[in-house]
Formats: structure tokens, sequence, C-alpha cells
């Protein structure tokens, strides 16, 4: 895949993404503050489990990280480049090149196979990816389902589908939101695995949770409370 | 950026996917993904050749999600597609119909005196000038015209009475063919003849005058002024001072209107000499006629297009809704606005295109059935304007669709990715 949108990349020294000062409002009858004055790094190898209350601005700081939003102050660097003020376009360019997300539903097109789900991201792109889907999809136990569709897949199997679409394009970051919430415990224990193992090849890993399990698994743990960090972050290595 | 996944000969900086053990050997030359149907077996059958029309794959795909809603909005192109053209056809069919029966309507050009200049004849030069005109287009006949009272046997008619040499120009003889040069006796119309019960070779009055019956004439099938059926035709010497008319009898429809024309430029510059009746106008009015006929039957069947769009703006609504979510993914993964864009566009107009077509095939299936079921030919219905009529229509059909798929898919496509995962 082309890199394009960023002039320079894969600096290991610097963060793979990174919030500065960023503060996040939600304009309204009342303007709410999502996030205030947010510091975050992210190095790849790294596990971060952002934790918290409902309302607490998980969610937001997620779509921050993945280039779904723009901050209402700050700066936002992917790969240590300020992409804060990227057009729309380029964001989108962006997310396809640097960035892999899995979500608490799935979200798997219901038309396409697992394979085909996979290689979803690289379906504009040049070039073809389903060999690299095939594998990815192998790695993740699923290499005797490539032609099923979501529906005949449990939901374990249909969040393997989606870690693998996350990775198609070998993102810099993978970003998770609620990744075992729709999840048993030993699916998740799985799930989380993976994901570990993922983190440890070099990616940067942020996950959205309310599951004490996910941080068993992370290197860091980050509590947000009404869109502020609090205090010393526990820090530990499983 | 680093590689992650398992067989370890991570490939930094190297964009192209690594080759996978157990990957055929096509693939491991770098020709194709593995998915040719010829070489070897390609580890995902369904996954071939989804992305080479990503779009046309992804949009036939979330079509047939829910078939019978799809179907519905397509019968409904088809439908105002079906109307449009048959109206449209049956129009052309009813036009070339009417056109063929009225003739050679339009082939003559009358050419009289202006009564308001005050003259009851044409002048040598203006007959002259009408010859000029008619040379090449068809044969010119001077004629002139009166009333009189025919009598044979007791009885009289009133009747038109024309001063004709070649008479067989114009008229048709009823059994026998009337002379071409008419030098003396008279030619008969249908209707003096029964009035008055006179044969061929009989004798008829015309105001004191004898004159044996030389010829009788069928009654006229043609429109114009100069009928022969409640007629008798004089030769021209019978007749004294300048001719009431002259008629050209053009070979075309396209030479009488060419001769009307050169007349009125050369006689009617300046004052009004002469009256040129032409009656190709009328053909160009019954031609209007038919043509705004055939507009107010499209424009009645495009009401029905219309409400099929309707219907089509209805399911892209409804569609694009229910799908917010899986287009905030698409999105979010890093699928660009204008190729959601064009994936809802192509949904819409494979619903138009698909609903066009049979459209157009019904409506040229029953056109051919009006062929086969009633007395109309063949060659009023294989016309270039009826083809026109399928090809407009079909497209059309896809035009109506994609407008009405155009505003939901632009809504969906510039959601923001994080509204739409919302869900």
């Amino acid at each position: 895949m082309s890199r394009k949108v960023l002039s320079e990349h894969g600096r290991q020294d610097k963060p793979a993404v990174s919030l500065t000062g960023v503060t996040k409002e939600y304009e309204g009858a009342e303007t709410v503050r999502a996030l205030v004055d947010v510091e975050l790094q992210v190095r790849r190898s790294e596990f971060i489990a952002v934790v918290g209350p409902s309302g607490s601005g998980k969610s937001t700081m997620l779509n921050l990280l993945g280039l779904l939003d723009g901050p209402t102050d700050g700066t936002i660097r992917l790969e240590g480049e300020d992409v804060t003020g990227l057009s729309r376009a380029e964001l989108t360019e962006a997310r396809r090149e640097y960035i892999g997300f899995v979500f608490q539903d799935f979200h798997l097109l219901p038309t396409l196979t697992a394979v085909e789900n996979v290689t979803l991201p690289t379906a504009y792109a040049d070039g073809r990816y389903v060999d690299r889907a095939v594998d990815l999809l192998e790695r993740v136990g699923l290499g005797d389902r490539l032609d099923h569709t979501p529906d005949q897949l449990s939901g374990g199997q249909k969040q393997r589908v989606a870690i693998a679409r996350a990775l198609i394009n070998e993102p810099a970051v993978l970003l998770a939101d609620e990744p075992t919430g729709n999840l048993d415990r030993d699916t998740g224990t799985q799930i989380l695995e993976e994901v570990r193992d993922i983190c440890d090849r070099g990616v940067a890993v942020v996950a959205v949770t309310h599951d004490e399990l996910v941080t068993e698994y992370a290197d860091q743990r980050v509590q947000l409370v009404d869109g502020r960090m609090q205090g010393d972050t526990d820090e530990f290595v499983t | 950026m680093s590689s992650s996944h398992k067989s370890g000969d991570t490939e930094r900086g190297d964009d192209r996917p690594r080759p996978v053990p157990g990957t055929t050997a096509a693939t491991r030359d770098g020709t194709d993904d593995g998915l040719r149907a010829d070489g070897g077996t390609p580890r995902s059958g369904l996954s071939s050749g989804l992305w080479r029309f990503p779009t046309l794959a992804l949009a036939w795909r979330n079509l047939r999600r829910n078939r019978l809603r799809s179907l519905l909005a397509a019968l409904g192109i088809c439908i105002g597609v079906f109307v449009v053209v048959v109206l449209g056809v049956f129009g052309t069919v009813l036009q070339l119909s009417a056109s063929q029966e009225l003739g050679d309507i339009g082939n003559q050009v009358i050419v009289s005196p202006n009564p308001e200049t005050g003259a009851e004849a044409l002048s040598s030069r203006q007959i002259e000038a009408v010859e000029r005109a008619g040379a090449g287009r068809g044969t010119v006949v001077p004629i002139y015209t009166d009333n009189a009272v025919v009598s044979a046997t007791g009885s009289s008619t009133p009747a038109q009475v024309y001063g004709i040499d070649q008479p067989a120009v114009l008229f048709e003889g009823k059994a026998e063919p009337l002379p071409r040069r008419h030098r003396g006796g008279v030619l008969v119309g249908e209707s003096v003849a029964t009035s008055l019960d006179v044969q061929l070779g009989g004798r008829v009055e015309v105001g004191s005058e004898q004159y044996r019956v030389v010829g009788l004439m069928a009654p006229g099938e043609d429109i114009t002024p100069i009928q022969p059926d409640n007629a008798i035709v004089l030769a021209e010497r019978e007749f004294s001072g300048g001719f009431d008319q002259v008629v050209i009898a053009a070979e075309s429809p396209e030479g009488a209107t060419a001769a009307a024309e050169e007349i009125r430029a050369t006689l009617n510059v300046r004052v009004e000499q002469v009256d040129v009746f032409e009656l190709s106008e009328i053909l160009e009015t019954i031609a209007e006629f038919f043509s705004l006929l055939n507009r107010f039957l499209i424009a009645l069947g495009s009401v029905s297009l219309i409400v099929a769009g309707v219907s089509i703006f209805n399911l892209m609504l409804m569609s694009t809704t229910e799908r917010r979510g899986e287009i905030g993914v698409m999105r979010a993964v890093g699928i660009h606005r204008g190729s959601v864009l064009k994936l809802l566009l192509v949904e819409a107009a494979l619903l138009g295109a698909v609903g066009g077509f049979f459209g157009a095939v019904l409506s040229g299936l029953a056109a051919l059935a009006l062929w086969a079921f009633s007395s109309i030919g063949l060659d009023v219905v294989l016309v270039p304007r009826n083809a026109w009529f399928l090809v407009g229509g079909f497209l059309f059909g896809v035009a109506v669709a994609l407008v009405s798929g155009a505003w939901p898919a632009w809504q969906a496509a510039n959601e923001r990715p994080v509204e739409a995962l919302r869900g």
C-alpha cells in the first residue's frame, strides 16, 4: 500500500500515535467538554487500556485517535506527524494506511464472506490482498471459514474476522472499542491473546473497555473521568 | 511499518503482500492473486473477482439482500418505462397510419388570383411563372372554372364546370382511362352521371350547347378542392379569357412546398398577386396535431415513471438508513466518500437499468403484438423513431432511478463516520 499522506514514517523512536493537550467540545444547547487537555502517547508494541465510566470520554478519545473526529483544541500526531489539519480525504487515506479498527459489534458487512470482509479496506486500493487476508484468517484460526458469511459465524469468529480486517493494511495502530463486550469470557480471552500477540509484533494498541479482563493484557491502564485523565496511571506488564 | 503476522519473514517497507505457503504458482509469480480459474485451486472460491469491479459487485449484493424490495422498485421503473414507450410507439403508429390513409394529400399546389386585387383571371405572365416553378417538380395544369346547370333527357343538375386539356393528371376514369388530351365532348363526374342517368356516348346539355359524353370520372380519393364528383370537364377551347387557377400536381410533398415557395417569391414579393393554396400545409397541421397528441401521451406516461422514481427514493432512503453502521465502517476503514457515493448511485442505477430493460423489452413485444393482432402494418411499427422510444425509455428509466437515488446516496456518503457508527 502506498504511503502518501505522511512524508516520513516508520520512525520507531516516535510514538505511533499521540494526543497533545487535546480538548474536545460538543456544541449544543450547552457546550459539553468530552475531553479536557488529554496527553497520551502510544508506542509500537505498547498496549493501552482506557477505562472509565460511561460518558467519561473513552469513545471520544478513540474517535480522535482513529482520525474519525477532530479535536477542538490540541494536536494529534501519527508517526510523529501532525495530522490535525488534514482534509477529509487525507484523513480517510491516513485511516486506510495506518489504522485498524475493531468494534464491539464487529461491524462486518453481512453480504461479504470472511475473506471479502477482511479485504474490504483494500477494495478500492491498488493491488489485491486476498492472499494476505487468507493468511490472516488462517492465523486467527479461521482457515476453514474463509467463504463463510457473518451469519454463519459465531461471535468470537466474527471478532476474529474483524481483527484480521483491522490488520490487512499492516497498521501502525490498532484501536479496539470494547473488543470483548459481546463475547463470553473464554472467547474474550482468546481474542485478547490475539491482540496481545499483534501488539508484541510491533503494533500500537489502544482498547477502550469496561472489562477488567482487557486491562490484564494491557501494558498501561488509563483512567478517564469526566474527560480528564486521572492522576498516575497504573503501569504493569503481563 | 512492521509486519505483524505469523510466518516471521517480515518485509519492512515492502507494500506487496508476502507469498503465503501453500499458495499456487500463479500467485507466487505475482501475476494474479491466486484467483484465476485456471490457475490451480483458488484458496477462496467466492472471493474471486469481487474486487475486480468492487462497486458493481457490492451494489449487486446489497440489492440481492432484500430481493423482494429491490424487485418491487425495479418493477415500478419497468411499468413506468413500459407505459412511456408503449404510448410513444402507439402515437407513432397512429400518426404514420393516418398519413398513409391521407395518401397524396400534400402533392398539389393551387394558384389563383388574389380576390383583393380585383383580378378574376391569372395573367399569362403569372401562368408562366407558375409553369417555371412547377418545371421538374411535377405537371402544371391550368384550369378554367365555372358553374352551370347540366341537363339530359329531361332532368338537370347544377355542377362545377372545369376547362382542362389534361384531365388525366388530376382525375381518374371510372371504367376506362381518361383521354390524355381532352379536345372535345365532356367528361362527367359520378354524381352528375347518376342524377342525369347518362352513359358513356350519351349527350348532355351545358348552357345551350350539346356535348357528347367521352368519359366518366371516378369519385376523387384525394383531399383537394378540385373534386371530380359533382363536376363536368370540358376542353379549354370552350372557354375564353384567362385561366381561373393553375394546379401543380407535384411528385412529392417536398416538391409541392418548394414550388409554392418559389411562386410566392416570384409573384407575391411586393403585392399579394396570387393566392397559393398548398395542401401540404394541411398535412403539417395534421402532423402538428399528432405530435402534440404524442407528447401528451408521453407526458401522461411519465407520471408513472415519476411514481416509480418516488418508490426508488423511498427504497434508497430506507436502505441507507438501515445500513448506516455499515457505511460508517466502510468510511472508517478508509473507503472514500466518493466511492461510497458511487456505490449507492450504482445501486439505484442498477434498479433503473433492470427495470428499464424489461420495460423496454415488454413494450417492444407490445408493439409487435399490435402488428400481429391488428391490421396495422409492420412498416409503421418498425421505424427508427420507435427504436428511439425503446432506447430513450430505457435511458429515461435509468435517469429517473439515478435522480431519485441521488439525495439519499449523497446524504449517506457525507455523514460523518463517527455519527454513522453510533448507529
